[in-house]
């Protein structure tokens, strides 16, 4: 099954597929409804929405969420250099330590992997690890954590690479960690096997977002996972920095929702940087029922993601006539995404666009970043300047 | 004219330069550059990405150097959007207490790492496997680097306006959105204060004009379910539930601030001296 049919099935009458897979362990305290799971075999009982700490710079909004009702902070020794470790020990300090869950990622370091290959080099050793785990507790004022991670390897060879099992399993002995987890960006499948078969890890932290091209395979690689035992930390649930899109406002809470819909995934680290947003995702914290809008921007999302320009830009320092491509692949997505024809004839027209397109370079030197065929689609949408408005529904 | 818009519409923030890594003696590139944009930035430096995107992150080039004892100098050129930006993230990463150095807008390093700013790059070099006497090659590259980057450009200029009484050295930050975890409030640049062992933190808004700061005070007092109208230029003391009391100054478009310190006639005094380096600049 493909993306496409896969995300209309499953969003056929809200769920299909995802709605059909076993409902979660799930409770819901009697005063406040925060929708808990377990953590897999860690038997760690925690809201189904976390916090992510790469973007949250002040103290208040991490305060205001542990009193809210989020019990799991994850951070990264990596993050703001250590000052977000720093930030979570200063904000728990006070507060019971069973009252809160933290997780910390620590890798080697950057240039103990390689970029091409994502193999470790000989400088990752289990003592520069061990060392980092180190540097990260004191950073957070703790004599543990409840969840060490290592920090992104991406293949399988460096999920389970011996000096980092080794380090990892030491510092478990040792108590400064409870549980073991490996968090990964890319290479999900292969890296989620690898975390099945170390026999070492009891969590996954694993990006699932409904914008994902590969969230099929995505989602089995979670489901097995987890009949593996493992807990399943879903991150970069939004997708990434929700693209601006005057039309269509990005709908965190339908992102998330989505993801929950699966109960194999046992919580989620969405990044909330405001009190605004940290109120939705603590809306979603209760009650994980889509809307009937939140259905429709699903849908749409759905049929669009092979129309969405990321925006970066690449495509104009390569385009010889310097044409605005990014508002153009926005017209033309306003256009078969949107059905809205008239908003793409406004937004062509206000580009001031010379009169002849893509037709004088004989080879089009434009290599988008995600595939699109830009002189096809730029031609296309550039008709609607010809068009009369009277025309236009 | 319609080429006009166009130019209008595709200028970027600063135009990005042609940037060839430089041949350093002794040392050889481990293969080709690689490039990283937004879209792929995630795949270099993983969730870390989304604080490079919230401070405009373009585009990223990384080199991996070797010498023949086996050293390796990773150096990663990290291009935003603007001057402003890049110092942004820098002054995020920023150790405070460390060694600083005369490359770029600003430079520290230790024994593993150098990192610089200048002009809308973020450059850190990174080194692995090095001997005491491969040290001096991250100063090499800096210097290097920075030559080919062109204008360093300077410190933004809001920084000077923060009273230097108690503040502490290489705290000043620039918090491209959310600040305070409010979105109306935008961006704002912080400093660190301690003063016989108070720690607090001043803060500066720029606002597009007048009527911007207006429409940030206004609503940040929404929020905080005290509504008022007809806001007057001045000073105001806030009951933030998050942040707890804090006195903000309001004038034309800026709006500075302080942020947790009790002692009242302390903060009358930072506002003071605020408004009078303000007034100077």
């Amino acid at each position: 099954m493909n993306r496409r049919n896969f995300m209309k099935s499953g969003l056929a009458g809200v769920g299909g597929l995802l709605l059909v897979t076993s409902r979660p362990k799930e409770t819901k305290a009697t005063q406040q409804k925060i929708i808990s799971r377990t953590l897999g075999n860690t038997g760690m009982r925690v809201p189904i929405v976390s916090m992510g700490m790469v973007s949250v710079g002040n103290q208040g909004l991490v305060r205001a969420a542990l009193d809210a009702g989020i019990v799991y902070i994850d951070t990264a020794h990596t993050y703001h250099r250590g000052q977000s470790e720093e930030l979570v020990g200063e904000v728990v300090k006070g507060r019971s330590r069973e009252s809160y869950v933290v997780s910390t990622k620590v890798g080697f370091g950057r240039a103990a992997a390689s970029m091409i290959t994502g193999l470790y080099t000989a400088e990752a050793t289990e003592e520069a690890f061990l060392k980092n785990v180190d540097v990260s507790l004191k950073r957070l004022g703790m004599d543990y954590v409840d969840i060490l991670y290592h920090h992104n390897p991406w293949r399988r060879e460096s999920a389970l690479y011996e000096p980092a099992l080794k380090a990892m399993e030491k510092v478990k002995k040792s108590g400064k960690a409870r549980f073991l987890g490996v968090s990964y960006h890319r290479n999900e499948v292969e890296v989620t096997q690898a975390a099945i078969d170390s026999k070492l890890y009891d969590v996954i932290m694993i990006p699932c977002n409904f914008k994902q091209k590969n969230y099929v395979e995505v989602r089995q690689a979670i489901a097995k996972a987890a009949n593996a035992g493992l807990g399943i930390v879903a991150m970069k649930v939004m997708g990434g920095i929700p693209a601006q899109d005057p039309l269509k406002p990005f709908n965190a809470s339908a992102a998330l929702k989505w993801v929950l819909q699966d109960s194999n995934v046992h919580t989620s680290v969405p990044g909330f940087g405001t009190f605004e947003e940290m109120k939705i995702d603590l809306a979603v914290m209760e009650d994980i029922t889509l809307t009937d809008s939140e259905k429709d921007y699903l849908k749409t999302a759905s049929i669009t993601p092979g129309l969405y320009c990321q925006g970066c830009g690449q495509c104009v320092k390569q385009c010889i006539a310097q044409l605005p491509i990014p508002d153009l692949m926005r017209a033309f997505m306003y256009t078969y995404g949107y059905q809205r024809p008239a908003m793409a004839k406004e937004l062509v027209v206000s580009l001031g666009l010379p009169s002849r397109l893509c037709e004088d370079c004989g080879t089009c030197p434009v290599k988008c970043s995600i595939g699109f065929d830009v002189p096809r689609k730029i031609q296309d949408v550039a008709r609607l300047r010809d068009v009369p408005a009277e025309f236009i529904v | 004219m319609a080429m006009g818009i166009i130019v209008f519409l595709w200028s970027p923030g600063t135009e990005a330069k042609d940037f060839a890594f430089p041949e350093i003696a002794g040392w050889k590139k481990s293969g080709d550059a690689q490039t990283f944009i937004p879209k792929t930035l995630y795949e270099y430096i993983n969730g870390a990405a989304d604080l490079y995107l919230m401070y405009d992150f373009e585009e990223l080039k990384v080199m991996e150097y070797e010498n023949q004892k086996k050293a390796q100098l990773t150096v990663d050129v990290y291009r935003h959007k603007t001057p402003l930006h890049a110092f942004g993230i820098y002054s995020q990463e920023r150790l405070p207490k460390t060694n600083f150095l005369d490359i770029g807008i600003q430079c520290y390093y230790e024994e593993e790492f150098l990192n610089f700013l200048t002009g809308p790059y973020y450059v850190k070099i990174s080194a692995t496997n090095t001997r005491p006497e491969d040290r001096e090659a991250l100063i090499t590259f800096a210097k290097k680097i920075a030559e080919s980057l062109g204008p360093k450009g300077s410190i933004p200029s809001l920084i000077s306006v923060f009273p230097t009484e108690g503040k502490e050295k290489y705290s000043e930050k620039f918090i491209a959105k959310n600040f305070l975890g409010y979105a109306f409030l935008q961006s704002a640049f912080t400093a660190d204060y301690q003063i016989q062992n108070r720690k607090f933190k001043l803060f500066i808004i720029e606002g597009k004009d007048k009527n911007a700061c207006r429409d940030m005070i206004e609503k940040y007092l929404q929020t905080i379910k005290s509504p008022r109208k007809d806001m007057a230029e001045g000073r105001l003391t806030l009951s933030d539930p998050h942040h707890g009391d804090l006195d903000l100054q309001w004038q034309g478009r800026y709006l500075w601030g302080i942020l947790n310190l009790n002692e009242v006639s302390l903060r009358l005094k930072y506002l003071k001296l605020f408004e009078d380096r303000l007034t100077k600049k």
